[in-house]
């Protein structure tokens, strides 16, 4: 399985949880003899996207802007399972992450289509995927933990993701992120 | 009282989300208010834009959000942007301390270019965390799906189409006016759907097919150029 791990945590200390979280669930995939891709996103110059649908219309599949996501693009193609690790954001993820994921609409077709009874646009790239999101949060924030979920919920729709898993991790828990990640993986490979 | 319009779309000024929120802005503006108006990519450009920000978040009594939706939330750059407004409120990371008014209304203006209306849920959630995350009085979102179908059409003249989200402009800037906040009529109505979600579904892969003919790209539309292949489909 090719494992593809997403750290959207920032650089300085409020990302430090993400970082461990990213080595952890790194280490994890790799003992089980899985191949792993993982990016520091903060660490790469990725501009926002600018919506203007290049990628679909004019060059389908490449984006306009030549910056470091080319080869997160080119590894989210190549992905069986995406796991990304956000500070919660209210409730939603960081803008580290979500610049990324922006800019990933090149890997995702123009056309609608209905699945699960809604319209969603189809995969450029076709195949079994799984979806592991991981969030961290300072300490338990109901609310916010519900809009995560839902939001992993909606993406893993849009994505086709045949095994979706979200986790939020508070401060002082990530010391047994790996143990919940081997069962996480394993749930992964049983379904990919 | 003073409006403040945020557009949250990279596209700024020339987008369906300017024209929605300078709808509900312009409503304000014949009702009394003093409005101002900035887009997300100007005021995260330079320090001073930020600052400006800042300055007409703090005299705003109303703020609206307006934005599309991308990857079924906030785009990246109106996330951070939110970031920032929420380290200064909470006097953050050397921030300066907030120093606007205590009742500051927060509308959010969301619309998606799927055709349901519930797929911008999380999004309207997050903006209603936001509020309660940095004080700002929650007044409600107007949420819609075939946001392709707005575009920078004008309301007004677009005619029946757009007549729901014309009457939920009208309501839910009567409510602001006198003080109150989005009317559940007004949400339910900019929900309706634009037309049958079958014809909206055709018009929008026709139109995709024919911009994809435009720029000589129509046989090339299923290219996977990352695959371990190469080219191909």
């Amino acid at each position: 399985m090719n494992v593809l791990i997403l750290d959207g945590g920032p650089r300085d200390v409020r990302g430090a949880a993400c970082r461990k979280i990213a080595a952890a669930a790194a280490a994890e995939a790799r003992l089980k003899g899985h191949a792993v891709t993982a990016f520091e996103l903060d660490a790469l110059d990725i501009k926002p996207c600018r919506g203007c649908f290049a990628c679909w219309l004019k060059h389908p599949g490449t984006c306009a802007i030549k910056d470091d996501q080319e080869q997160v693009l080119r590894a989210m193609a190549a992905g069986d399972l995406l796991v990304w690790i956000t500070p919660l954001t209210f409730g939603g993820y960081s803008p580290v992450l979500k610049r990324s994921l922006d800019r990933s609409i090149p890997n995702i077709l123009p056309f609608f289509t209905v699945r699960h009874a809604e319209v969603h646009h189809p995969p450029r790239y076709k195949k079994r995927l799984g979806l592991i999101v991981l969030g961290t949060l300072p300490a338990a924030d109901p609310e916010a933990e519900r809009i995560f979920h839902e939001l992993v919920g909606r993406n893993a729709l849009n994505l086709d993701s045949v095994l979706t898993e979200s986790r939020v991790v508070h401060d002082g828990e990530e010391g047994g992120i790996a143990g919940r990640l081997k069962g996480l993986l394993q749930a992964a490979e049983a379904a990919i | 009282m003073k409006a403040l319009l945020i557009v949250g779309s990279p596209k700024g000024k020339a987008s369906t989300s300017y024209n929605l929120g300078r709808g509900l802005l312009g409503r304000l503006e014949t009702g009394g208010m003093e409005v101002v108006e900035t887009t997300v990519a100007a005021a995260l450009r330079s320090s001073e834009e930020r600052h400006r920000l800042y300055r007409a978040v703090d005299e705003a009594d109303v703020i609206i959000v307006s934005f599309p939706l991308y990857v079924d939330q906030l785009p990246a750059p109106l996330i951070q942007a939110l970031e920032l407004l929420a380290d200064r409120k909470r006097g953050a990371q050397g921030a300066t301390p907030w120093a606007g008014p205590i009742a500051q209304r927060l509308v959010a203006i969301v619309q998606c270019g799927f055709p349901e209306t519930l797929q911008t849920r999380p999004a309207v959630s997050i903006m209603r965390q936001f509020a309660r995350e940095t004080g700002f009085q929650w007044a409600g979102a107007l949420a819609l799906g075939m946001g392709g179908a707005v575009g920078r059409r004008s309301l007004e003249k677009a005619g029946g189409m757009l007549r729901n989200v014309v009457k939920a402009l009208d309501a839910a800037a009567a409510s602001l006016l006198s003080g109150g906040l989005v009317p559940e009529e007004a949400e339910a109505l900019a929900a309706k759907p634009l037309m049958s979600r079958r014809l909206y579904g055709l018009v929008a892969n026709w139109g995709f097919r024919s911009r994809l003919r435009k720029h000589g790209a129509r046989k090339r539309a299923f290219d996977r150029p990352y695959a371990a292949s190469g080219k191909g489909r």
